[in-house]
């Protein structure tokens, strides 16, 4: 059946799309560490505590103590459809996501070596999230249910001049991903005259990898200023894994028709070229009172995701190519660390985070959007102990689109809120 | 006949008014819903494969654009002072009969006849659309003439679509009619039977000079006609050569071969010219061998066939002559529509223009829809009427032009609203359950669904009943 085939080829348009909604625009994730978040991720030119393996590596060189930095990030995330009422299939239905909280997870450790040395090791997730919406989803036929996981393993050395005032920092990333696609075929239904969902199709790739780099420098021209830069190059991961695709009935003789016409359960491959970024911070002590400013920009390089190609291993009429297009975007941070007392800091954070993503491409599978996020957090410290604990709000700015390529118009209204912790151990 | 009673003013409240107009976009009255009334045919009833039913009344364009601008459908039981949008329901499987359904190798008329369930409404309907009408009947006939069809229980001998229109002192009139000025010329492949371009346009002036004069203030919408032979599977399905159970030409020494037709006052059997449209109502002519030239008669599988080296009638091909006949005479109606819409500062609808882009695949969020005989969702399987789907495209071009016409945002209708499973999702888990149906049954079912063939015949053609 002609439309049946177009709707077959319709399913691949998507596939293994990655997931977002995220909150480093994107997919990418700037949570990485709950100082850096409750200062709004304006960390280059700080990077004082372990975490500074994600945000400059350079940074570790300025711990002159072994210590284990472990913790977290609870995100909870909304996002309200409204269809287009200029839309033939849009107009009048409205979508949402259903409740989630993700967690993705950081632990670091770094142990100085001499006076100038610092080896450290990380585990980050760079990248990540995932778009479920709640059913009946008329969005459903483009994506149900779309999850992009990343881990990260980070060994890194920092070096740093006698006098502290320049430090130089290299990584070797090991990036672990994993990727889920969920939608449903549907078809005109000549037995009912309705456009009857035929079957689900289950993406689900294997955890496939790939090594990158990234480095740092953190200058201190005086006792009062401070410059970091930290880059991250691009990579691709390639993914192999399985589709799998089960019938929905209909309960009409249509169901003969999908039997005979579904494709078997069979491997799949397709990759993505994830961005580089670049991060360059000013901070400054200048203003006393135990103030500490940073004003960070970050530079990402999202137009490396220009399509996304999938290919099947037994069923290629399936295959198909994606157009993204995304462009590259800046995202601009500033954070405050002010001493409050002996044991205690508090911390505030702003940032601004332009999305990557043209109004073409947004839809149920990734509906981006410039964001503004708040963020507020303390950290106590006594003796060997840390602990910090932030809270984040980060809100979307409305986004809607009238030029869908999936013929699927309509606005998102996304909002999130996160939470980090970290605890830490000085030996 | 019955004696029309006076009809009370209906109330004006409770009912969403899309924004009343603003004189600066210059269309006439107002976008007032609160008397909503439709003139059409049987595409503004809802027919579809050959039926009028409750199932899919409430699909015609009118009832469409009624639930967009938040008015109610009446129910059977509803009164004549409720504020509703009264359609003349009748029970399932509808009139004159059931629907012409495909049951897995064929298509089959469901049996039986439903009967009008609101004979007793104490007003006029609101949609007062008559399958089969022309421009010319829509103000001559009441329902009480034997030659009123539908009109019968639509009308109800109360008067013709256009008084009881006015009977309503409605505040926005939508029309769309003149389809079957020439539908009923090329279902019957005679141009002698088309409405004269200039009886129509007097007609429909006469028309819009009785609805304005009666409703002066009212808002109104008007649509073009559709002009493009390849659209509608009735004139686009079949080839005018011979051809196989998959629709596709059979090529005898790297040719074609043109069907047989008698043409009009002439003994002489003819191949069709090229280019002739071969009207899909006579496939089961075909598949008894009608059309196919004498030099078949030899050549299996064509032997096998009882009426190989017949030829069809002149009434079943529509040459390329004749197209031009049909084109040039609806390209004049729309000229009228078009004209008297502008003159009298009606919005009007691109109707036209919609069944060209119906061509192309109809896309909507992952969904792929197309003019296809049976399988495509957009055509009915009587080849000619639209699907629920269809009237609904239809429906959010009236509603384009309502909205650029008078400043208003009602919203288009949704196809989502045609979606098997709106409710809450019942998963799919592994059942693979499918109704029980013959291996033949399911050969065949494939093979028409994957090329639109009917391997067996349809039931015989019956009269067009538009």
């Amino acid at each position: 059946m002609r439309s049946s085939r177009k709707s077959w080829l319709l399913i691949s348009a998507a596939l293994l799309i990655v997931s977002g909604a995220a909150y480093g625009s994107g997919f990418a994730l700037f949570e990485q560490g709950a100082k850096a978040t409750a200062m709004g991720g304006a960390f280059a030119a700080t990077a004082d505590d372990p975490s500074a393996i994600f945000y400059n590596v350079a940074g570790i060189a300025q711990q002159r103590k072994a210590e284990f930095l472990v913790g977290g990030t609870a995100i909870n995330f909304s996002n309200e459809f409204r269809g287009d009422p200029s839309d033939p299939l849009t107009s009048g239905t409205t979508g949402r996501y259903r409740a989630h909280t993700f967690i993705p997870p950081n632990a670091y450790f770094v142990l100085p070596v001499g006076s100038n040395l610092t080896f450290g090791v990380g585990v980050m997730t760079p990248y990540g999230l995932r778009t479920n919406w709640a059913e009946p989803w008329v969005g459903r036929f483009i994506s149900r249910d779309a999850n992009i996981k990343v881990l990260s393993v980070e060994p890194a050395v920092a070096w740093q001049t006698s006098d502290g005032r320049f430090a130089l920092g290299v990584g070797a990333e090991y990036r672990r991903s994993h990727v889920v696609l969920n939608r449903n075929n549907a078809a005109f239904n000549p037995f009912n005259g309705q456009i009857s969902d035929t079957a689900n199709a289950y993406l689900n790739s294997d955890w496939d990898s790939a090594w990158g780099w990234n480095a740092g420098l953190l200058f201190k021209p005086s006792d009062a200023f401070r410059v970091g830069l930290a880059y991250r190059p691009g990579m691709t991961i390639d993914y192999k894994g399985s589709a799998h695709f089960t019938q929905i009935p209909t309960n009409t003789p249509l169901d003969v028709l999908v039997a005979s016409q579904l494709p078997p359960d069979q491997g799949i491959a397709t990759s993505i070229n994830y961005p580089a970024v670049l991060s360059g911070g000013i901070a400054t002590s200048a203003i006393g009172h135990g103030w500490d400013l940073e004003a960070d920009v970050t530079h990402t390089t999202w137009s490396r995701f220009k399509s996304l190609d999938v290919s099947f291993a037994t069923t290629t009429a399936l295959n198909f190519t994606r157009a993204e297009n995304w462009k590259d975007t800046y995202s601009y941070r500033i954070g405050a660390n002010k001493k409050a007392s002996e044991n205690w800091d508090v911390r505030f954070g702003a940032l601004y985070d332009q999305n990557p993503e043209p109004a073409e491409v947004v839809g149920p599978l990734l509906p981006d959007s410039d964001r503004i996020g708040v963020s507020f957090g303390v950290g106590y410290h006594h003796g060997p102990w840390v602990l910090d604990l932030t809270e984040f709000a980060l809100h979307f700015k409305n986004r809607s689109t009238n030029v869908s390529s999936d013929n699927f118009n309509g606005s998102y209204k996304t909002d999130a809120n996160l939470i980090s912790i970290n605890f830490g151990y000085r030996f | 006949m019955t004696r029309i009673r006076s009809f009370a003013r209906i109330a004006a409240a409770a009912v969403l008014v899309a924004a009343l107009a603003v004189p600066s976009f210059a269309a006439r009255g107002s976008a007032d819903f609160t008397r909503f009334v439709a003139i059409g045919d049987s595409y503004g009833a809802g027919f579809e494969a050959g039926s009028l039913n409750q199932t899919h009344q409430p699909f015609g364009w009118p009832a469409i654009i009624a639930r967009q601008v938040g008015l109610q459908i009446c129910p059977p039981t509803a009164s004549a002072t409720d504020n509703c949008f009264a359609i003349p329901l009748i029970s399932n499987p509808g009139l004159p009969g059931g629907e012409l359904v495909f049951n897995g190798s064929t298509l089959v008329t469901v049996p039986g006849s439903g009967v009008p369930l609101m004979l007793g409404f104490g007003r006029p309907y609101n949609n007062l659309s008559v399958p089969g009408y022309t421009v010319g009947a829509v103000q001559a006939l009441t329902g009480a003439e034997p030659t009123s069809g539908l009109g019968q229980v639509i009308l109800r001998g109360l008067g013709t679509e256009v008084q009881q229109a006015i009977a309503l002192h409605p505040t926005f009139i939508a029309i769309w009619i003149g389809g079957n000025d020439f539908l009923g010329a090329v279902s019957a492949g005679d141009p002698t039977k088309l409405t004269p371009p200039a009886t129509f346009a007097a007609q429909y002036k006469a028309m819009l000079d009785a609805l304005t004069a009666g409703a002066p203030n009212a808002g109104m919408v008007l649509g073009t006609l559709p002009a493009n032979f390849a659209t509608s599977p009735l004139t686009s399905r079949l080839p005018a050569v011979v051809f196989d159970q998959n629709f596709q030409p059979v090529i005898v020494g790297g040719n074609q071969i043109p069907l047989f037709y008698l043409p009009a006052g002439s003994n002489t059997p003819a191949p069709v010219p090229p280019g002739s449209i071969f009207l899909l109502s006579s496939l089961s002519r075909y598949q008894q061998g009608f059309g196919l030239p004498p030099n078949l008669k030899a050549v299996p599988p064509f032997s096998l066939l009882p009426h190989t080296g017949e030829p069809l009638t002149d009434a079943e091909i529509i040459t390329p002559a004749e197209q031009k006949v049909f084109s040039d005479t609806i390209t004049a109606y729309n000229a009228t529509i078009t004209s008297e819409a502008s003159a009298r500062q009606i919005p009007l609808a691109d109707i036209k223009g919609l069944f060209d882009r119906l061509l192309q695949p109809q896309l909507f969020g992952g969904v792929g829809l197309t003019n296809t005989w049976i399988s495509g969702g957009l055509f009915s399987n009587d080849g000619v009427h639209l699907t629920d789907i269809g009237y609904t495209l239809f429906a959010n071009e009236y509603i384009k032009a309502i909205n650029s016409g008078y400043g208003t945002q009602i919203p288009l209708a949704s196809v989502a609203a045609t979606f098997q499973n709106n409710g809450q999702f019942t998963g799919f888990g592994d059942n693979k359950g499918y109704a029980i149906v013959s291996p033949e049954a399911a050969e065949a079912m494939t093979s028409i669904l994957n090329s639109a063939s009917v391997p067996a015949p349809l039931p015989p053609r019956r009269r067009a009943n538009h």
